[in-house]
């Protein structure tokens, strides 16, 4: 497709974006870092005072923190599926966002890890969550999901950074040839002295598609025991077996919308518009209406189940969300996520950028209420009503929720300034 | 070294350790031995008990004090004392936090200006005692003003009183069951309140007495009722405007026009007397005396139909053992004197054939007033008569209505004394604070009944620089007179005890904490010709115009006295689940009417009366009536009933208007109603559907010994919540206050949960953790801090919890608590601390343990002698204090414990038995 483009132009283009930061990139790196240095300190406060300093209570036991963390493993998915299940199906495309969707799902992982960590009563004693040998004989429950939770996102996040790694190798060294300095030759050791010869090729090539291969069940994995964070307990509104797959969808759906939310500013501030084509995004904006739909199918069903099933407790817990405390922001969810992506269908408005563009900052939006209201809305009620109680985050909550956001944006803005954005090599097989 | 060296030494060594392991027998010491014990009786670890009586009331109940390393750590009730037979209520175990009050007054304190200061005792004893000697100068009357005294202080009193000179008032309290007492005089010429025996009746009709509350001896009176209602059907019937917990419990309430109980119980009284049962047995000069009153102006004045009075009339009639009560708010309010009286004929007329009453062992108030002595000596106050005021273990400052301007008035006395143990309204307008010591730092005894003698006794050393009221009176006497009876109380105390029991009395006495002496027997006949003259000149009362007012005593503070022991503040309210906060109770519809909600601030006027205090929407109360607590009132009452001189809390014409204003209320309960699920469930909920056959993938626990179990019967419960003060001070449960429970964020290990259904019929059912056989907390925690333990109880781990708080989200009772915070408990109440517990930091979770502290206990003690812990040895401190002894505790491997067997009963239930959980407590629901 981009064909056109001689193939020198391509890595000039690529580079040309790594060059010196602008004023608006120190601002906005600013900004992001003076967010998440915030939310440290609330974490220290937080710390040193007690989980009293946040908004949970009885009986929400959990609250903005596992929300935020469902959300962010969530948006990291988008970067395995794009990067590994699309390289499997050879959609040319992934081409365009699988550098900078990789980098993403690192970074939304490193966020997502912190927020169990942010949640614990006394996180001075995480360490009793891994499996260590220790004199005390002590060892962790593998029933519990948090458990698996712990092996889960690390094997992912493992996962994620060597493919990520392994993709970037041939692209270092390119850094490589065009930087000079302590620079040039610390681009060349992260290149691990790539020289680009077949036979290395050939290696690569296999290795990659090994990797891609491996990545792609954990896109199902992660996720679906996230869900079982929920699933395996008895909460109504929790225990339910459609959670894997619908957590699945969201998280794709969401990582998709984030997607979308990164690369149309990266795309033109960087000036990369010939080679991130819009077919290219009408291609993602696909995927976002294909998940909008299993996502919103996936709220039917568990309506549908609450109300068939003549449970109780469930049929409450429903008729809670739609019209209880927080009925709003259930709205405002379904809205983002299930009705405004259907919009989709209009090809214009698939090609339209800022009609994408805010669209997935809407459905961000709507992933996370959606997130809220399951872990809130199930533990706001449950059992006995004589326990029912409603919770709202405290401003240190709030802090940290958005401190995360500029641990997320800081790191993806020393990405775009410190690794090529677009996968080079790949380009010029284009 | 060569071989012979290594030899020779090594000979040398074993030889010299094996000489100096050779001594005689006669040597030998045992390290740790208390063949002779420690001089100070306190040995590490080991837990002694004292005997002795609660002062928290004036019904003194018998008490056990827990020691351990001396220092007080749990009461109990004394199982053999005749008042309360082992329950012990809310306030009553609250007393300790009074003893450790962080607050507590610790030096005498003399006024400065607007301040005060801190003097020595001497210097304070002086001062008093010049201001009596230049007040007798300037002939102005020294006087004493103390709460209920009985026994050997109420004798030394009256000796300080003779000696001195010092006028000794009535004494006071708010609760002063004037209107009653002044019935009983007339009647009988007693004024003191007779033994009910409700254990024998078998019908029960209470009119406004709130039993379970503040009347005379609620711990006592429940325990009564439950033993009634387990031994025989005992069926209960309550009358009241408003609705309390004593209605809320009993098998029938019925709403009352306020302040219309005299007409009722005039036509009781008449119809009965005219019954055919009756007929003859009222004194015909008393008959005639009685003005008639019509079925219809009956009907017209309570709001009762035609039909309930009847049925009512006819259940007294046909009832063998019929038991008449009035009292509370019933006599509280313009027409009480009727009331009382009326009601206290009907009680004669219904009680007589049976001896229902019992004055022999009556209740002993006599010596208290009621509040026109109080408007009396305020006004002797303002005429500047008043020499020295001593004020002691009473809080006129309080109770007295605003307009008497009682506080100014007191300024114009030459010195005004209070003594107290923690700062209330008087000590705070006094010009002198003398701190008390609290009843378990001293010896003392008390005679709440006639010939009923309760010890008090001290359990350790006074924890400040205080005095008991005895030592002070016999001080200040020796300074003024220059003798006294003798130097200090204790004497006083031995000299008097030794006079008064004989040797093994003695020995009971302290033994058991009471002593029985055989009362004098008097004359209790009914007075004919003096009540048939007053009867002839009594006025029918006119009742009240809605919407009323009416101003509950509370179980939390009695009369607003324990209201700054932060303990009560937490325990929500049994009916509306308040913690820490006043509001203003009214019915849903009510409110629809105003459009106020939970918590929006209400404005009640009438009169000279003006309150503002957040709603509370109340099931089960009538429509038109305003119910507050005691304690929401700022001052005083609004007025005081000049013909029985009792403080009037039902008020007519009440003006209610919202004034936009929402003010937080910590409300605990999530809803009012529950919604269907069972929880209590009725009979119908009990269809096969809710047993689900339960298969596990995990094997079934094996318990090999013991699975502890637990059986609640809801038909005895009330809802008192004498439970929850037990439990958090056994398990030394912090107490997080307000700021915390307006987010729900309690710590309680044990709740009482009222449902109301439809009709605003309420039920309780306390809810702790479960002890699940399939605990859902256990499976979900990742580091097996909550575990199953061998004897089926869910065991927390407390210094292995991270803090996922994953356990107390999936757990479907929510009795799990978070410790948001480190709890600091200000000195000295860390005293209070437990010390078989662990002390829980912040970020662990803690729940209720079954008490294990006491398992371990009675295991340790049964191993030591070789045999299995017996029935009835371990006994949670929940099941301990519970007047009515709903809760049952034991081993159900143990086919003959009293658990197993009351859990084959047909009524037993578990909470949610669908999920699957296995709960180890067993309800009973009630019929």
């Amino acid at each position: 497709m981009n064909n056109n483009i001689p193939v020198p132009q391509v890595e000039t283009d690529v580079l040309a974006a790594m060059s010196r930061p602008g004023y608006a990139w120190l601002t906005g790196f600013g900004l992001a870092g003076l967010l998440f240095v915030g939310a440290l300190a609330l974490w220290a406060y937080q710390i040193q005072h007690g989980m009293g300093v946040a908004g949970i209570m009885h009986p929400v036991g959990w609250g903005v923190y596992i929300a935020n963390f469902v959300f962010w493993v969530g948006i990291a998915h988008s970067g395995t599926l794009i990067s590994a299940v699309l390289y499997i199906f050879r959609a040319r495309f992934r081409t365009s966002f699988n550098r900078s969707a990789e980098a993403m799902t690192i970074f939304a992982l490193m966020v997502a890890g912190l927020f169990p960590l942010i949640h614990l009563g006394r996180v001075w004693r995480f360490y009793y969550l891994f499996p260590y040998p220790n004199q005390r004989q002590l060892w962790v429950n593998f029933r519990s999901p948090l458990v698996w939770d712990v092996f889960a996102v690390s094997t992912y996040f493992m996962v994620s950074l060597v493919f990520f790694y392994v993709g970037l190798m041939p692209d270092l060294a390119i850094v490589a040839r065009h930087r000079g300095g302590w620079a040039g030759r610390l681009y060349r050791v992260l290149s691990l002295g790539w020289s680009g010869s077949l036979r290395e090729w050939r290696h690569y090539d296999r290795l990659y598609m090994f990797l891609a291969a491996f990545a792609t069940p954990l896109v199902a994995s992660v996720h679906s025991i996230v869900s079982w964070d929920f699933a395996v307990s008895i909460i109504p509104g929790w225990h339910t077996t459609i959670f894997a797959p619908y957590f699945v969808a969201g998280a794709i759906f969401s990582g998709t919308a984030m997607v979308l939310t990164l690369v149309i500013p990266m795309r033109r501030v960087l000036h990369l518009e010939h080679l991130i084509s819009i077919d290219h995004i009408e291609s993602i904006a696909k995927i976002l209406l294909l998940t909008s739909l299993i996502v919103g199918f996936s709220y039917i069903v568990e309506h549908g189940m609450a109300f068939y099933g003549n449970n109780l407790f469930e049929m409450e817990q429903f008729r809670f969300r739609a019209m209880g405390h927080y009925s709003l922001l259930f709205w405002i969810m379904i809205t983002c996520n299930a009705i405004l992506p259907l919009l989709l269908f209009v090809q214009r408005l698939r090609r339209n950028l800022i009609f994408l563009f805010v669209l997935g900052l809407l459905v961000n939006v709507g992933m996370w209420l959606e997130r809220f209201v399951i872990v809130v809305c199930s533990l706001a009620r449950d059992f006995d009503p004589y326990n029912w109680g409603n919770y709202s985050p405290s401003l240190v909550e709030i802090g940290i929720t958005v401190g995360s956001f500029g641990l997320f944006f800081a790191a993806f803005l020393v990405f775009v300034k410190t690794l090529p954005v677009l996968s080079i090599t790949e380009l010029k097989e284009r | 070294m060569d071989r012979r060296k290594f030899l020779q030494i090594m000979g040398l060594v074993s030889g010299t350790t094996l000489l100096s392991s050779c001594g005689s027998e006669s040597n030998q010491k045992e390290l740790i031995s208390y063949l002779v014990p420690p001089e100070d009786g306190v040995r590490p670890g080991t837990a002694a008990w004292r005997v002795s009586t609660c002062s928290e009331c004036p019904a003194h109940c018998g008490i056990k004090i827990r020691l351990r390393e001396g220092r007080a750590v749990k009461l109990e009730g004394n199982p053999s004392h005749p008042i309360n037979r082992g329950a012990l209520c809310m306030r009553g175990q609250a007393a300790l936090w009074r003893l450790y009050h962080p607050e507590r007054l610790r030096t005498p304190l003399l006024r400065q200006g607007n301040g005060y200061q801190a003097v020595s005792w001497e210097d304070a004893l002086d001062h008093i005692v010049r201001a009596m000697s230049e007040a007798s100068a300037q002939q102005r009357t020294n006087m004493l003003l103390s709460g209920s005294t009985t026994g050997s202080l109420a004798a030394l009193q009256e000796r300080f009183a003779e000696a001195c000179p010092v006028t000794r008032l009535p004494e006071f309290e708010y609760f002063s069951h004037a209107a009653l007492r002044q019935a009983y005089q007339l009647l009988y010429g007693r004024p003191v309140l007779p033994q009910y025996r409700i254990e024998d009746a078998d019908l029960l009709i209470t009119v406004g007495a709130d039993l379970l509350e503040t009347f005379v001896s609620p711990a006592g009176y429940t325990r009564q009722l439950a033993t009634a209602r387990h031994d025989h059907d005992l069926h209960w019937r309550h009358i009241e405007p408003h609705l309390s917990l004593t209605g809320a419990n009993a098998d029938q309430r019925l709403s009352i026009q306020p302040a219309s109980e005299a007409i009722l119980l005039l036509w009781l009284l008449q119809t009965l007397a005219d019954s055919r049962r009756y007929v003859g047995q009222l004194p015909p000069q008393l008959r005639t005396a009685l003005p008639e009153i019509s079925l219809d102006r009956a009907v017209q004045a309570t709001g009762l139909t035609t039909s309930r009075l009847r049925d009512l009339a006819n259940s007294l009639e046909k009832a063998r053992r019929p038991l008449l009560i009035v009292g509370g708010i019933a006599t509280a309010h313009g027409a009480g004197q009727q009331t009382a009286l009326f009601g206290g004929l009907l009680q004669w007329l219904l009680t007589a054939p049976w001896q229902g009453l019992d004055f022999t062992q009556a209740e002993r108030p006599e010596r208290i007033g009621d509040l026109r002595d109080l408007q009396q000596l305020s006004d002797t106050l303002r005429g500047g008569a008043v020499g020295v005021l001593l004020i002691s273990r009473a809080d006129p400052l309080r109770h007295a209505p605003g307009d008497w301007k009682f506080a100014d008035n007191l300024r114009r006395a030459g010195l005004s004394v209070a003594m107290a143990d923690i700062p209330d309204a008087t000590t705070r307008a006094v010009d002198l604070v003398l701190p008390l010591t609290h009843g378990f730092e001293r010896w003392d005894d008390v005679e709440p009944r006639f010939g009923l003698h309760s010890l008090i006794q001290p359990a350790l050393a006074p924890l400040h620089e205080t005095r008991s009221e005895g030592d002070i009176l016999l001080q200040l006497q020796q300074r003024l007179t220059g003798h006294s009876e003798s130097g200090n109380y204790e004497t006083f105390l031995q000299q008097r005890w030794r006079k008064q029991f004989s040797a093994s009395a003695r020995h009971n006495f302290f033994q058991h904490g009471h002593v029985v002496t055989a009362p004098a027997v008097t004359d209790a006949s009914l007075r004919i010709a003096q009540t048939a003259v007053v009867l002839k000149q009594i006025s029918l009362p006119t009742p009240l115009s809605t919407p009323v007012a009416v101003i509950s005593g509370s179980i939390r503070s009695f009369d607003g006295r324990s209201a700054a022991l932060p303990l009560l503040g937490e325990i929500p309210d049994p009916l509306t689940t308040i913690t820490h906060g006043t509001w203003i109770a009214l019915s849903p519809h009510t409110a629809k009417q105003l459009g106020v909600s939970d918590s929006a601030e209400l404005r009640l006027t009438s009169g000279g009366f003006d309150l503002a205090q957040p709603a509370r929407l109340q099931p089960g109360l009538p429509d038109g009536v305003f119910s507050l607590p005691v304690d929401s009132l700022i001052s005083g009452p609004p007025g005081i009933d000049p013909a029985t001189g009792e403080a009037l809390r039902v008020i007519g014409s009440v003006k209610a208007e919202r004034t936009g204003k929402q003010l937080p209320l910590p409300i605990l309960s999530g809803s009012p109603s529950q919604q269907g699920r069972g929880i209590i469930p009725k009979p119908i909920h009990r269809d096969k559907n809710h047993h689900a056959e339960h298969r596990a993938l995990y094997p079934e626990p094996a318990y090999r010994q013991y699975r502890w179990a637990m059986a609640i019967d809801l038909q005895q419960c009330v809802g008192c919540g004498a439970c929850v003060a037990s439990c958090y001070v056994e398990n030394s449960v912090p107490v997080v206050g307000r700021r915390d429970h307006l987010k729900g964020r309690e710590m309680s290990w044990l709740r009482i949960e009222p449902f109301y259904d439809d009709q605003g019929q309420v039920s309780f059912i306390p809810m702790l953790c479960q002890h699940c056989g399939f605990a859902p907390c256990e499976p979900v925690c990742p580091v097996y801090a909550a575990y199953h333990n061998p004897e089926g109880l869910n065991v927390q781990v407390y210094n292995r919890c991270v803090g996922t708080r994953y356990c107390s989200n999936n757990c479907p009772y929510k009795v799990r608590r978070f410790n948001w915070w480190q709890h600091e408990w200000a000195p000295p109440l860390d005293k209070m601390h437990n010390p078989d517990l662990q002390k829980r930091t912040k970020g662990m979770m803690e729940k209720c343990t079954f008490c294990i502290q006491r398992i371990r206990a009675a295991h340790e003690a049964a191993a030591k002698e070789n045999r299995p812990i017996r029935d009835g040895e371990v006994i949670p401190a929940c099941a301990q204090s519970c007047p009515t002894g709903a809760i049952t505790f034991g081993n159900r491997l143990d086919p003959d414990a009293a658990v197993t067997r009351i859990i084959k009963s047909p009524r037993t239930y578990r909470v949610f038995e669908g999920l699957g959980t296995e709960p180890a407590v067993y309800y009973l629901r009630p019929n």
